[in-house]
């Protein structure tokens, strides 16, 4: 019997952009997966770097309970599906421009960007237009031909107002629904109309994923989101399996109206993040 | 001391060969609505494959007696699927024969030996290659279609997303 190829062995299943394989035509090896600083949690991450144009791709896993790939003649528990999308690396620069911001101090990036739990680091100073990037969260500095910065809270706040506009076009081309408090109502009227707030809540709740919990507190405030208790970390979903479908739909309903990431993937990575600390050895 | 730092670094790498990207071939994936707790190899066109039929509104098969429902699922565009395998290093993967199945009552024990796969980080400094590319998979469910509010097709809109989010602001 044909079992197709490395059958036995561990399979993933990856949705990567069209381009990287024409990419790295020339290189033998210019994709590589590395270990770096979550910006929104400070834990460690796992990113694909496309060293021969010097992109970040960040990598999110679909995953479910109970499903499995049937994969050619061979079958892969866990039924994960992984993707690959490009990033905004100024997400993960800003990590290392506010610890070091502290300090007040006009710094070159690479005396910035340091770090000994994730070396790789070093590869975001290789990344092209890194000046024009750091312009949008920087003051800087040029003295004989070097370039110095100082992180500005003032620009990053004007520059992550910019993020959530623009991801508010992409919901409304889109179509998703965001109008996670009015559903409830909409369930028995039939009308969902999601308001301008509704959507710029949403869309914060998106870019958040990529801040620490300050920023995100501070561009609400900017932004004018009314306080909710949005601010306590995600409640626990243990369902009561005995919901009706009714009842399930409502228990869904996200009071906040905050959006994370982790609900387009169906699973939370928090515990998984522990796992990878003594990475590296 | 620069080139041990390399060396160090080095190690937190796993390498994806560009090169099986383009050499794929075209692979026949199934998102089962079951967890199978073993991965090899199956004879899915002795068996499955021939049991899929084109129903009054979808496609129907039946696995382990119990009837599915699917639908073909497309790659969204711009992107391409693929099959990756960790490049052989003395590694044995965690897996059985098929045909042993696990229905026993001890299915959560053996669930927590045979849970590592998704732990891409645990085989770090490693090559992975691609084996098979796919633009296209079938999704089952039990019993009814998965229909459009599966949760994979709300992932499968990310990448649209997640294109705005990261996208580079106009400068003032």
């Amino acid at each position: 019997m044909d079992c197709g190829n490395g059958a036995r062995a561990r399979q993933h299943v990856f949705l990567l952009p069209e381009y990287l394989k024409d990419a790295s035509k020339k290189m033998k090896s210019g994709l590589i997966f590395v270990k770096l600083v979550n910006p929104c949690s400070g834990e460690g991450t796992i990113y694909l770097f496309n060293m021969c144009q010097q992109q970040l791709f960040e990598i999110k896993v679909f995953k479910e309970k109970h499903h499995s790939w049937f994969i050619n003649q061979s079958v892969q528990s866990g039924g994960l599906l992984h993707f690959a999308t490009p990033m905004d690396p100024l997400f993960l620069l800003l990590h290392y421009l506010r610890k070091t911001g502290k300090e007040g101090k006009f710094q070159p990036l690479n005396q910035v960007v340091v770090d000994d739990m994730f070396p790789n680091c070093i590869l975001l100073l290789k990344l092209p237009d890194l000046e024009k990037l750091l312009r949008h969260v920087t003051e800087e500095k040029e003295i004989d031909k070097k370039k110095y910065y100082k992180y500005s809270k003032e620009k990053t706040i004007k520059w992550l107002e910019k993020k959530v506009h623009q991801t508010v076009s992409a919901l409304k081309t889109n179509n998703i629904n965001v109008s996670a408090r009015v559903q409830a109502n909409a369930f028995f009227s039939g009308d969902q109309v999601s308001s301008e707030e509704d959507y710029i809540r949403y869309a914060h709740g998106l870019i958040s994923d990529y801040i620490p919990k300050e920023l995100s507190d501070d561009l609400a405030k900017y932004l004018k989101l009314p306080e909710t208790s949005a601010s306590l970390p995600n409640p626990p979903s243990k369902k009561n399996s005995k919901m009706t479908a009714a009842q399930k739909a409502l228990a869904k309903v996200d009071k906040s109206g905050m959006k994370s990431i982790d609900s387009f993937f169906a699973t939370k990575n928090k515990k998984k993040i522990g796992e990878i600390s003594n990475f590296g050895k | 001391m620069e080139s041990s730092d390399e060396v160090a670094v080095e190690k937190c790498r796993v390498h994806l060969r560009p090169g099986t990207l383009r050499d794929a071939a075209c692979a026949t994936l199934h998102l089962l609505p079951c967890e199978v707790q073993v991965n090899g190899p199956a004879p899915v066109e002795r068996f499955f494959t021939p049991a899929i039929r084109q129903g009054p509104d979808g496609l129907e098969v039946s696995f382990r007696g119990r009837r599915l429902r699917g639908e073909e699922v497309v790659v969204p565009p711009g992107l391409v699927g693929y099959v990756t395998v960790m490049e052989e290093k003395g590694e044995v993967p965690v897996g059985k024969d098929f045909s042993e199945g696990s229905s026993n009552e001890d299915e959560r024990e053996e669930q927590k030996l045979t849970e590592p796969p998704e732990a891409l980080e645990r085989d770090f400094d490693q090559f992975f290659g691609a084996t098979a590319s796919f633009s296209r998979f079938t999704l089952w469910g039990l019993e009814t279609i998965p229909g459009p509010d599966a949760k994979v097709r709300g992932a499968l809109t990310w990448p649209s997303l997640a294109a705005a989010i990261h996208a580079q602001v106009p400068e003032d």
